[in-house]
């Protein structure tokens, strides 16, 4: 799975972002493109000490400037129902080797992930972190 | 992939309104967006840079000096937001989970 | 072991990954790409300190970017197993300097 797939499908969904200045952003994604270019609406800033926060309506924030993406956990399993969709084409045609759907998943991969969904609730909310540990 | 336009946020909306910048580097500015191009360069006008702590220049102050008219190269440009509702607020996380 | 130049062979394996700002992070590896950019779930952060124990955050479903990551390795379940974090003390790692 690549992960701008995971990140394409975890459009709608909140998600935290960490920049590597370390100020992070809890928002909503609204979009992203194949540079990691994210918009994030309905957006709470965290300096990095953790020490204080905005708000705002909605930001732009450059791929390049990215550290990580926290994703709701649930997203994962969607991304597979995509693929699915996607990998309906006849087996064992086209790809020269490498990658891909590869790993020998079969189509109903996704069936496979119970035991989930411990911590639900809540993930809108805080940073992971009260903002940085100050390094 | 070099010919798809920056679709992911479309600046027009943000023509003639503030915004703010932030930069790599640190440097943040907020001004009116006058024009803009795919490559992310902005002109802002009127614009105004946050200074930032002589200690720690990753920490803005509200001191600010006035800029004028500016170019923002894209490349540099980090975050771009709307200054209309954007403030700062209290600590919105009561109980940060994890920590 | 990590068969070739590649993540392939530890696609749904368990990593270990240092980023460039010093924390690790372990966790599965769902996916990769040519950046190395890096799908990691059910991943957790082990914080190191000389005062007491390892301490494990929950992070759950991360993205990290390629730029940021110093380090990738597996991890050796059976080993990790053995280890007692708890009595672990170590210095945290610096961050990258550019």
């Amino acid at each position: 799975m690549l992960p701008l797939s995971l990140l394409k499908t975890a459009q709608g969904h909140p998600m935290l972002v960490e920049l590597k200045n370390g100020e992070t952003y809890n928002g909503h994604l609204v979009n992203c493109d194949t540079w990691m270019n994210i918009h994030l609406r309905e957006v709470i800033c965290t300096s990095k000490d953790g020490d204080r926060f905005w708000r705002m309506p909605e930001c732009y924030i450059r791929g390049n400037t990215i550290k990580y993406l926290r994703v709701p956990d649930e997203v994962i399993d969607k991304v597979q129902e995509d693929k699915n969709r996607s990998d309906r084409r006849p087996p064992g045609v086209g790809r020269g080797r490498g990658r891909g759907g590869g790993h020998g998943h079969g189509p109903d991969d996704a069936s496979g992930r119970g035991g989930r969904g411990g911590r639900g609730g809540g993930r809108t909310g805080g940073p992971a972190r009260g903002g940085g540990r100050g390094r | 992939m070099s010919g798809r336009k920056e679709t992911v946020l479309d600046l027009a909306k943000f023509v003639d309104k503030g915004v703010q910048v932030k930069l790599t580097g640190g440097r943040q500015v907020s001004g009116t967006l006058k024009g803009y191009d795919q490559l992310l360069n902005l002109v802002l006008d009127e614009a105004v840079e946050f200074l930032r702590d002589a200690d720690d220049p990753l920490k803005t102050t509200d001191q600010t000096r006035r800029l004028g008219l500016i170019v923002c190269r894209g490349t540099a440009v980090m975050l771009v937001s709307p200054t209309d509702g954007t403030e700062e607020i209290a600590n919105p996380f009561i109980q940060p989970d994890g920590a | 072991m990590l068969g070739g130049p590649g993540l392939e062979s530890v696609v749904d394996q368990i990593i270990s990954v240092i980023t460039n700002d010093g924390r690790n992070i372990v966790g599965v590896l769902k996916g990769f790409d040519q950046a190395t950019n890096i799908i990691l779930d059910e991943s957790h952060e082990r914080v190191y300190s000389t005062k007491e124990g390892v301490q494990q955050l929950v992070l759950g479903l991360y993205i990290i970017r390629g730029d940021n990551i110093s380090i990738i390795g597996e991890l050796d379940e059976e080993l990790d197993a053995s280890l007692d974090l708890a009595e672990v003390r170590a210095h945290p790692l610096r961050p990258v300097i550019h």
